[in-house]
């Protein structure tokens, strides 16, 4: 679920069938006359929900008075709409703390609370390696530049000897980079050279991650409205 | 008032007596035969294309079936048809309504349908004479939001609404074969069997139901989620259904047992689902949850293998292609990306 942001009192759909319907009722709510007050906006939220008694309607996802409203909308409203939408996702999820530069976990316990401890929608990658082991040096470089171009994700790196995950992470695996969020491990890279050329640069690192989905956009450029997207193109 | 009750009591204990029936059946657990099987391993999927051109949310998606032509609506008001090879926009479809629930690719290329808020199905004709792209029928009867629907074949598809009700229509005519009336919420999804001679439909109600097409009757009904039915599809064997649910689990229903056979669930995971996809062996599960996450699972074992685009909770929907080569997913951010 979405953290603590929503206005609604009722849990509502963002996907689906059920997303549409909670989407066209934003954007009525969002198109009513501003100068016409609570009353108004008190009405179609009432329309929205059923009442505790009626156990019938708590399975329709619109009432009657809704399906009512359904009618022609203005080009102008629905660009508006679309935009401010997306506009407020993309803020949602950049929502967080900022990091400058790249961590350097001492232990394991270190490791636990960073990976534990960091907000919700904070992705942590750490970055585990050994002085001497192809590579690491290399990435620990790239980190460093990514750690500045995408401030709200956590970079850190642990020496695998000092802080004794040589133990899990013999050399033949190092150096390898892991993704948490939320507490959760979202993936595993081992030995992630392997993917790249001899010689890799941030750019490389960077690309990489994105083939997985793991990187956030850096910033959200709103579209402009392209008409000529329309037609058919053979 | 007396008769009420014993008619309610009546209800009940035939309740009782078909899930003892049930149980009679039921000599083992799907985990208990899965035991000997071979674990996964984690399951890490790259994008390799991303198809671009949309303005909005991406509500819905459907392969063709030859693999690499895929139809998605979104909230911009447009259906676009693509080519996930070279990522090239094969038609642009411009809709009445920006509301559209569903979009649908006919099995033999030649047709596409949506609809959504706008109560109606729309087929279009994608190899008109000129070229053009135009409506070819407005199936309009259903008396609700049109949450799903899929072809049959060039001349009859199936609807599924918001009225409750699921509907088999003749395109050429234009008209409503059949209507298929049980649920007691409003249908939220549908799923074609393999051989064409069934479906099944989740709805409101918390209950999943297989129809016989021909026989316009439901077969079986499936209960045991504890919220709405939002997603459904075939096993690929098309022996069991598969349904995502507001209860933030999945089940997976065997139809010749009449039973559940597993619930994939984790006490982590809060989040209703509302887009389901297997993968074409059926051993993977690709589960689409509201708050944009997907999760995937291993079927056979109902643990969670991994998760799909981690770090941006992006996706809207989610298809795999009928070879099993790629799973295709919509973003609220307009984009569509292709992966294996």
């Amino acid at each position: 679920m979405m953290s603590g942001q929503e206005e609604e009192e009722l849990p509502v759909n963002h996907t689906g069938p059920k997303g549409v319907i909670n989407d066209w009722r934003r954007f009525k709510l969002d198109s009513l006359d501003p100068t016409v007050p609570q009353s108004k906006r008190e009405l179609l939220r009432q329309m929205s929900s059923p009442r505790e008694d009626d156990k019938e309607r708590l399975n329709r996802k619109m009432s009657a008075q809704e399906y009512e409203m359904i009618q022609e909308e203005d080009e102008g409203s629905l660009k508006r709409y679309r935009t401010q939408s997306m506009q407020e996702m993309h803020e949602r999820l950049s929502f967080g703390p900022a990091f400058e530069e790249v961590k350097e976990l001492e232990s394991g316990d270190a490791f636990l609370e960073v990976i534990e401890k960091e907000h919700q929608m904070t992705l942590v990658i750490v970055h585990i390696y050994q002085h001497g082991v192809k590579g690491c040096e290399q990435l620990n470089s790239c980190l460093d530049c990514l750690a500045l171009e995408y401030p709200s994700i956590r970079f850190c790196r642990m020496d695998a000897v000092a802080t004794g995950a040589v133990e899990r992470f013999t050399p033949e695996v190092l150096p390898a980079l892991l993704v948490y969020k939320a507490g959760e491990s979202l993936a595993h890279f081992l030995a992630v050279t392997k993917h790249f050329n001899e010689d890799f640069f941030a750019t490389d690192v960077e690309g990489f991650l994105n083939e997985y989905g793991l990187l956030p956009k850096k910033e959200f450029t709103a579209w402009a409205d392209d008409e000529d997207e329309g037609g058919n193109v053979e | 008032m007396g008769e009420m009750e014993e008619l309610r009591k009546e209800m009940e204990n035939l309740k009782d007596q078909i899930t003892a029936a049930r149980k009679t059946f039921q000599d083992s657990t799907l985990q208990e035969a899965a035991a000997g099987v071979t674990v996964v391993g984690r399951v890490q999927l790259k994008t390799r294309k991303t198809l671009r051109g949309h303005l909005a949310k991406i509500y819905a998606m459907h392969w063709g079936t030859d693999s690499t032509l895929c139809v998605s609506a979104s909230q911009d008001g447009k259906l676009i048809v693509w080519d996930t090879i070279t990522t090239n926009k094969v038609n642009a479809i411009p809709l009445k309504s920006s509301w559209v629930m569903t979009c649908a690719y006919a099995p033999s290329g030649n047709l596409v349908a949506c609809g959504g808020l706008d109560n109606m199905c729309s087929i279009y004709n994608l190899k008109g004479k000129d070229g053009n792209v135009k409506v070819m029928r407005e199936l309009a009867a259903h008396t609700g939001y049109l949450s799903c629907c899929r072809f049959l074949s060039d001349t009859e598809i199936i609807t599924s609404s918001g009225d409750c009700t699921c509907v088999l229509w003749d395109i050429e005519t234009g008209t409503q074969k059949t209507v298929f009336a049980g649920h007691q919420g409003d249908a939220m999804s549908l799923g074609v069997s393999p051989d064409f001679k069934y479906f099944i439909s989740g709805a409101c109600d918390f209950t999943a139901k297989l129809w016989d097409i021909r026989e316009a009757e439901c077969r079986q009904t499936f209960g045991g989620h504890e919220s709405d039915i939002n997603a459904i599809g075939f096993f690929p064997n098309g022996n069991a259904v598969i349904t995502g649910s507001d209860d933030a689990t999945c089940k997976l229903y065997d139809l010749r047992a009449d039973q559940e056979l597993l619930t994939y669930q984790d006490s982590s995971i809060m989040c209703g689902v509302t887009s389901l996809a297997p993968s074409k062996s059926g051993r993977l599960l690709l589960a689409g949850h509201d708050d944009f996450n997907v999760n995937i699972w291993d079927m056979l074992k109902a643990e969670r293998v991994g998760v799909l685009a981690g770090h941006d909770n992006r996706v809207s929907c989610i298809g795999v292609s009928s070879d099993g080569m790629a799973c295709c997913t919509g973003s609220w951010d307009s984009f569509l990306k292709i992966w294996n």
